[in-house]
């Protein structure tokens, strides 16, 4: 396996990579860590406050608020990247022609850039002039639910949520769909021979033969939900008032604009934990299935 | 029996056709509304177009700024790129074909990084950077772009290099290569798909990287596309629809480029990412 002894060498292949990884990944999150226990304007002198800027965050309704939207927030795009995602996968299975074709298509919304796809969802919700989903609830005479989706106090997290959602099921289906027809066709063979159905050949054989594929698969989605950021900042920074407001984009507004530095790194530190302890929960949910099923 | 095969296959068509019409649709309309007049477009943004014109893609490009904009994210991209796929080969060269004894703790030490989401690294980068001065350079882009890519990219080259048959060194060895020459000479150029593997994704995720642009840079001329295109969202109001669609219809080309011509590495990454 390793069999090349220059040292010298080594430490020259090593040390640039190991550099730029120490200090754009584990650097920030020494310092954000060091700053959370620290009040700082970004002007005067920083302030040791020990654990003040926790204790504010426990204390802090819109905190409370966000932490809740995004889990809302999380939930609408895990179900709808996952479950459409996997749908789609196992149906092109079934189909023959086009496939490659179909999956390049189900792709290219993953290519567009954020700003993009807020604009054009921004457009599609408007209702002055007429946005595309209004025109659809026109059209199918549900004129009196239409409304402007993004300034609607009730509507603006699910707004923000969907496109989110929407520009990354091309990505999750082409995990599942290789996952899906790398399966080994013999084994399938083999129960479609002992008189296995199609429905149970999919939940029975298919689906738990992919399920390493699809523990990863939401971890991606889950950790790539909990970060969310881009769409949310665009479409309504966190409004109107608060009820769109994830934790990233009120980590966003107290550093940047209130200038709250420490406030804004407890919250980044906090979301760092968060994101650990969801890849922990999924890792070790999929490891008790296991057991289970092990034992069986 | 086969009658029967043939209608679930059009029922299986139909909601795969219904999917892709939403994923679709929308890019389409995109592009529809990026060649349509901006009267049009501010009255009836979704009727069926009636007239084509290129009026609004020659004035975001004959603007000046827009194009600035474009020269700096392909900047930003290659110079990211090219640390990348330099830093990651490097890396894991190292740590699978070198006998030494920390090797699996460093690799660890790599992967781990997936995990860490990219937003705690903005205030401290934030403040590291102006303490520097150096916001507003494409330096406090490429570095945490290099960073955050090295976990993934590492991983993947590590899953080649595993796979080169210690032989080809070790005949190597014999002949008198070094350890750089058999890097540069045999290793590298071994990897050819792994390299342009990692360079397609990432010169997409690069490209339209909107969090860090949008913290690190303000001064107009160091904007990449990413967030210069907000100029044109926020900035002619409800008035110029038709070079805002133009705008974006211009961003989202390079990746389009990308992904249609190496569709099978961009993919191919992606999915190796999650499957190992």
């Amino acid at each position: 396996m390793e069999i090349l002894k220059d040292k010298k060498a080594y430490i020259l292949f090593l040390l640039p990579g190991l550099f730029f990884y120490l200090m754009s990944v584990f650097y920030p999150i020494e310092e954000s860590l060091r700053l959370s226990f620290m009040s700082w304007d970004g002007i005067g002198s920083k302030k040791f406050v020990g654990f003040q800027n926790y204790g504010n965050m426990l204390t802090d309704k819109i905190f409370w608020s966000s932490f809740i939207n995004n889990i809302i927030y999380v939930v609408i795009v895990v179900l709808i990247q996952l479950l459409i995602g996997l749908l789609v996968a196992v149906l092109l299975t079934y189909l023959t022609r086009g496939t490659n074709l179909l999956r390049t298509l189900y792709y290219v919304p993953c290519l567009i850039t954020s700003v993009a796809v807020s604009q054009l969802f921004r457009s599609i919700y408007s209702n002055e002039p007429v946005g595309l989903l209004n025109q659809f609830f026109n059209t199918v005479g549900l004129s009196n639910i239409s409304c402007a989706w993004l300034a609607n106090l009730k509507t603006a997290l699910v707004a923000v949520s969907v496109p989110e959602g929407w520009r990354f099921i091309g990505l999750y289906m082409v995990i599942f769909y290789t996952a899906l027809i790398s399966i080994d066709t013999e084994i399938l063979e083999a129960a479609t021979v002992d008189g296995a159905t199609k429905w149970n050949l999919l939940w029975k054989i298919k689906v738990p033969m992919i399920r390493p594929v699809c523990e990863l698969a939401l971890i991606m989605c889950l950790t790539g939900a909990l970060r969310g950021f881009d769409i949310p900042y665009l479409l309504t920074n966190g409004g109107p008032g608060n009820v769109s407001e994830l934790l990233s984009t009120y980590m966003y507004k107290k550093a940047f604009s209130s200038m709250q530095y420490g406030y804004g790194s407890s919250i980044a530190v906090f979301i760092i934990i968060e994101s650990l302890l969801a890849v922990w929960m999924v890792k070790s949910i999929f490891a008790i299935r296991e057991r289970n099923e092990g034992g069986k | 029996m086969k009658k029967k095969i043939s209608i679930r296959k059009i029922i299986f068509y139909v909601i795969v056709f219904g999917f892709l019409i939403i994923q679709i649709y929308p890019v389409i309309w995109l592009f529809l509304a990026s060649v349509r007049p901006s009267i049009e477009l501010a009255n009836q943004p979704f009727a069926i177009p009636k007239s084509i014109t290129f009026v609004n893609y020659m004035k975001v490009i004959l603007d000046g700024r827009f194009s600035g904009y474009i020269v700096n994210s392909l900047l930003v991209m290659i110079e990211s790129v090219v640390l990348i796929i330099l830093l990651s080969s490097t890396v894991a060269y190292a740590i699978t074909k070198f006998a030494m004894p920390f090797n699996k703790h460093i690799y660890s030490f790599f992967t781990m990084g997936i995990m860490i989401p990219i937003q705690i690294t903005l205030i401290p980068l934030f403040i590291f950077y102006s303490n520097l001065n150096i916001l507003n350079t494409k330096f406090s882009l490429v570095m945490p772009q290099v960073g955050f890519a090295l976990p993934l990219s590492v991983m993947l080259f590590v899953s080649f290099y595993s796979f080169v048959p210690n032989e080809i060194i070790e005949a190597a060895i014999i002949d008198g290569c070094s350890a750089y020459r058999i890097f540069w000479k045999i290793v590298l150029p071994l990897s050819k798909n792994t390299v342009i593997t990692v360079a397609s994704m990432y010169s997409i995720f690069i490209w339209n990287d909107f969090i860090f642009a949008n913290t690190f840079i303000s001064d107009s001329a160091a904007k990449t596309v990413a967030v210069g295109l907000r100029d044109y969202v926020g900035a002619f109001g409800n008035v110029d629809w038709g070079s805002t669609y133009a705008a974006i219809g211009l961003s989202v080309l390079p990746p389009m480029l990308i992904y249609f011509f190496l569709n099978k590495w961009v993919t191919a990454g992606m999915t190796m990412g999650s499957t190992k």
